[in-house]
């Protein structure tokens, strides 16, 4: 199906939002990262906050993620590489996000919430991230961007997930 | 120690200039229970930084050496530590990892405390008539509460030594650290709280150890020059002013690793012209020769038994390691900062740190699988007892790439353990840094 994307935030439908979310997951799943960062504007930012400030700016705190775009790319560069050893092999994900809601528009911006569960699976445990994202998405020609990407993990300690090796 | 199997647990031939660790000690239930006994019941334990509770009041609740304590400091502003137990019946009297208070009440029986300690309030006292002790029924400090340049220790063996004396030579080390503030070095709100499952003596290790830069951390280090910098690993322009490379003995199983700064990626024309003027008002404070040492080198400086602090150009992390069992460990990070310094610098430093620190950093989850690694392959004890950490023993002057400063904790251990002395090995740290210092800290 091709339609012609809607470059008007205040058009967009949560189906829209689910179904770009729902590609998201499976490029993630995937592990197809260079066609997941196409997801992103020049001046995004990916973050995870501290797990015990979960509300304060993960740019100035000990946050856990604050990825500029660039940062961002030598992120996905190293996971595709063998020699980011704590995914290699790569490990089985399975992203299960719900609870889809658009939050507001501003422009061509849509503040966007979601429910996540991600499945974290390798050869000796399978563990969960269960948290919420707060996106701030931006309605173009070429289709919905992420300019600010939020996984607001509900994890009080990293015991027993120990890292968070792959994307959130 | 008595009946195990497993002895000797390190063979020191500094003839042959082989140093082995029998991996028993890192899957033993029994060498676990005896760390528990003699580091984390005797020896001086990391809390926290007083400037995580700057406030009178504030308070973080949080496991030290297997047990919960209270940090917090007192209405009249004294930083205290008190174990998180009601002498009632036991129960946990504080249930948030954080706040502001001044009351801490048990809910199980209502029984309230003060946080200095003091129990203030007893539901239905009359009950226990007029002869009951309340005033010896407060929260309980720990025998030995003390602290060095912001760090607060506890230790539970009142005639453990002075901490100063137990620091030995790492208080320069943490002088170092302190002396980057004036206003007092700050940790950063945000606790970096996570597990792994490998001994917790694979991460001291770990923590101070140059030679596994190359290999775990390739793609770090692919990343630093991709955006333009060399790391500070990598061979050296020689021409460049002659840094110390050296792992140095610090006494009391602490070691650190000395060698020049690493480089800063994705520094802005602003963050750099800021950093360059921080450098200027410290070389004011403290002179050229300190500042270099302070600012121009990078330390891994571990503190025996586990605490660790890593003081790096960008960035200064403070971690510990708790056993939980031979075979799992749980960690904490904090990042240290100057809160003086200008809001664009600490941006950058932070994010600097970040994506080498962390869960979510570049580089500790391949740490923590190349531990978790080894915990593995440590199923094969019976048939593989030993674990090489010769390296750089054949040198005078073992480098940062060398295994001297794992030695250093291990020969502690061993000690502790088995009463079995050793020569340290090595310069000191005055003869590191030069005899012409030796009386600057």
């Amino acid at each position: 199906m091709t339609t012609t994307p809607n470059t008007d935030a205040g058009l967009i439908t949560r189906t829209d939002i689910e179904d770009f979310l729902y590609r998201e997951a499976a490029l993630l799943d995937e592990w197809r990262l260079n066609e997941w960062l196409e997801l992103f504007t020049p001046d995004c930012l990916y973050e995870i906050p501290a797990l015990d400030c979960p509300q304060d700016d993960a740019g100035r705190t000990f946050s856990i993620v604050h990825d500029s775009r660039v940062l961002l790319e030598q992120r996905v560069a190293r996971l595709l590489k063998p020699t980011a050893h704590a995914e290699f092999p790569h490990s089985r994900t399975r992203r299960l996000i719900t609870c889809v809601r658009i939050l507001g528009t501003h422009g061509d911006e849509l503040m966007v919430a979601a429910n996540f569960s991600v499945h974290r699976i390798d050869l000796y445990a399978h563990v969960e991230f269960v948290g919420r994202y707060e996106h701030v998405l931006v309605a173009g020609r070429d289709g919905l961007r992420f300019r600010h990407r939020k996984a607001v993990l509900d994890l009080q300690v990293l015991q027993p997930q120990g890292k968070i090796s792959i994307i959130l | 120690m008595t009946g195990p199997t497993t002895q000797p647990f390190v063979i020191d031939d500094r003839e042959r200039s082989r140093f082995l660790v029998n991996r028993n000690v890192f899957v033993s239930d029994e060498v676990y229970q005896r760390e528990k006994e003699l580091f984390f019941d005797r020896l001086w334990i990391y809390v926290g930084h007083e400037s995580e509770v700057p406030k009178p009041n504030d308070f973080h609740s949080r496991q030290v050496a297997g047990r919960p304590v209270i940090f917090v400091r007192d209405g009249k502003g004294e930083v205290r530590v008190l174990l998180n137990s009601c002498r009632h019946r036991g129960a946990q009297v504080c249930r948030e990892g954080k706040g502001n208070n001044k009351i801490f009440t048990c809910f199980y029986h209502g029984w309230a405390y003060r946080n200095t300690g003091a129990l203030v309030n007893i539901p239905d006292a009359e009950a226990y008539g007029p002869d009951f002790p309340k005033g010896e029924l407060g929260l309980v400090a720990p025998p030995r509460v003390d602290s060095y340049r912001g760090f607060v220790f506890i230790s539970f063996d009142p005639g453990v030594e002075d901490l100063t004396d137990y620091l030995g030579n790492a208080r320069h080390l943490m002088d170092l650290v302190a002396n980057q503030s004036e206003s007092g070095m700050t940790i950063l709100p945000g606790i970096h709280r996570y597990s792994m499952k490998a001994n917790w003596k694979l991460l001291i290790e770990n923590s101070c150890d140059g030679y596994h830069g190359m290999s775990v951390h390739q793609t770090y280090i692919e990343m630093m020059m991709d955006l333009g910098v060399t790391p500070g690993i990598m061979p050296q322009d020689e021409k460049a002013r002659p840094a110390p490379n050296s792992g140095i003995d610090l006494g009391n199983g602490h070691a650190t690793t000395m060698m020049r700064e690493i480089g800063l990626p994705m520094m802005s024309d602003g963050a750099k012209e800021l950093a360059a003027q921080r450098r200027r008002d410290l070389v004011e404070l403290h002179g050229e020769e300190y500042t270099a040492r302070m600012y121009n080198l990078t330390r891994n400086t571990i503190i025996f038994p586990s605490l660790v602090i890593v003081d790096l150009n960008f960035g200064i992390q403070v971690r510990t390691m708790y056993p939980t069992g031979p075979n799992s460990t749980e960690i904490t990070g904090w990042q240290l900062i100057a809160p003086e310094i200008a809001e664009e610098l600490k941006a950058y430093r932070i994010d600097n740190a970040l994506s080498f620190w962390g869960p979510g950093g570049l580089a500790t989850p391949d740490d923590v699988a190349a531990l978790e690694q080894c915990q593995r392959g440590f199923a094969t004890v019976k048939e593989l007892e030993w674990s090489d950490i010769s390296k750089g023993m054949v040198k005078d002057t073992p480098t940062t790439m060398d295994e001297l400063q794992m030695r250093t904790f291990w020969r502690r251990w061993n000690y502790l353990m088995t009463g079995e002395q050793a020569r340290p090995e090595g310069p000191t740290y005055h003869q590191v840094i030069g005899a012409d210092t030796a009386g600057v800290s």
